[in-house]
């Protein structure tokens, strides 16, 4: 009866693709895992989702409102947290706060016949993989438009010169974390809803299976709905989550842009 | 890393309880070059088709609406104000016909005033020369008759002194006697 919690994470093989020697990391395992599978497919919702929402009609239907919202959401994000120049980092804002949030939404639902989708970003390499990718953007951006003057991000003005020699490591130093605390961030919320989540209905189907036995293990029926019942209020909560935290990951993402964006502003 | 493609071959569900076990699935090292490598791939792609694809559209789409919307609105303000300056317009052409129509009828008014005016001091004029003329004739009758008096009282005065005395006075005795009466 003992339900693993972790099960749901674990990774396995979907299509098998012999391993591919990659230079420089010797030969990868570059198999269609579940993980990879439900990337793709979130990638492609997103993709068909814009596709059906992009219709520009003048009078928009329910689908194309949905999208155009969910366009404006991140188009004010950008131009609120960046300024004028916002525009500009729409797409690759867009692009992860989408993406995420579809690979979250997948593993709060089940579809008929196929069962529960994987939930990628559950995976410490992919949050991990999309912090990097952000925090490498960020700097990437911060040497095209600045140069050298780069490194004044560190140097924080107005601040006597002594003071110096503490702030600007404690500032490179919370810099360089930034990729750490955002992905993991994003991997706990989804590593502990779904944990919890699974618990609570183990609980369900293992308290109703003791009561089952009958006598005074009847009051199981009691645990049990009560397990149900917050199962069902943690998935209310967890959709809130899986919408938050796609969104503190790009509204993070727009923070750290305009940290390089505008850093004479500072 | 080294042990991957053997394992890999017998991964499965079986497997992913061992690794329970173990610790979280999602720090089984294996796993991990190929999301990596899939993802940046998947994100690249995904990258790609929004970046030059689906949100320009998008955008597009709200943009022209908006500008639409905007036309739209200065075209209902530009015709409102064109409607307002006619309302205006016929407001300002009604006052001057009032005004005229005001002025017209004080016009009349003030026109048949006078003509009663002129009318009434005609017809004044001709009764008072008619008056005038009837007093002047009785004027005329009195002083005619006044005149009868006076010959009659002569005639009469000699008439009694004729009886009386016997004796006829003559006019101009008679006419004497009756100025000093007089």
């Amino acid at each position: 009866m003992a339900i693993d919690p972790m099960h749901q994470f674990a990774i396995h093989e979907v299509v098998h693709i012999d391993p591919v020697n990659v230079p420089g990391l010797g030969l990868v395992n570059l198999s269609i895992t579940n993980s990879v599978l439900w990337m793709g497919i979130a990638a492609l919702v997103v993709c068909g989702f814009l596709l059906a929402s992009a219709r520009g009609a003048v009078v928009p239907g329910r689908l194309q409102s949905l999208g155009e919202s969910l366009y404006g959401l991140v188009d004010n994000l950008t131009s609120s947290m960046i300024g004028h120049e916002g525009r500009k980092f729409l797409p690759f804002v867009f692009t992860l706060f989408s993406f995420i949030l579809v690979m979250n939404l997948f593993g709060l639902i089940a579809i008929p016949g196929v069962g529960a989708p994987f939930t990628a970003t559950s995976q410490l390499a992919v949050t991990l993989t999309l912090a990097l990718v952000t925090f490498i953007t960020v700097i990437v951006i911060g040497f095209i438009r600045n140069g050298f003057g780069f490194f004044k991000l560190f140097v924080p003005s107005g601040v006597p010169w002594p003071l110096l020699f503490l702030l600007v490591p404690i500032e490179f130093i919370s810099f360089m974390v930034r990729p750490v605390t955002l992905s993991l961030r994003l991997f706990g919320n989804m590593l502990g809803g779904h944990v919890v989540l699974k618990i609570f209905a183990s609980f369900v189907i293992g308290l109703g299976a003791f009561a089952l036995t009958g006598g005074l293990a009847s009051l199981g029926f009691v645990g049990s709905a009560l397990s149900l019942g917050t199962v069902v209020a943690l998935t209310a909560l967890e959709f809130i989550v899986a919408f938050l935290q796609a969104f503190v990951f790009a509204a993070l993402a727009c923070v750290y842009i305009n940290d390089v964006v505008n850093l004479h502003a500072h | 890393m080294a042990e991957t493609p053997k394992q890999a071959t017998h991964e499965g569900t079986e497997a992913a309880g061992g690794h329970a076990s173990g610790g979280l699935p999602q720090f089984d090292p294996q796993w991990w070059p190929g999301q990596i490598i899939w993802l940046l791939i998947i994100f690249v792609a995904l990258y790609v088709v929004l970046s030059k694809a689906l949100l320009p559209k998008v955008g597009k789409a709200i943009d022209e609406r908006a500008g639409r919307i905007e036309g739209d609105i200065a075209e209902a303000r530009r015709m409102k104000d064109e409607a307002e300056a006619q309302a205006q317009a016929a407001a300002s052409e009604m006052a001057e016909a009032r005004a005229r129509s005001q002025k017209l009828a004080a016009d009349a008014k003030a026109h048949a005033a006078a003509e009663t005016a002129k009318r009434q001091a005609k017809e004044e004029a001709v009764l008072h020369e008619k008056l005038s003329a009837a007093e002047t004739r009785i004027k005329a009758a009195r002083d005619e008759a006044m005149g009868n008096v006076r010959s009659i009282a002569v005639e009469t005065a000699q008439a009694i002194t004729e009886r009386l005395t016997g004796q006829a006075a003559t006019a101009a005795q008679a006419q004497a006697a009756a100025a000093k009466l007089a």
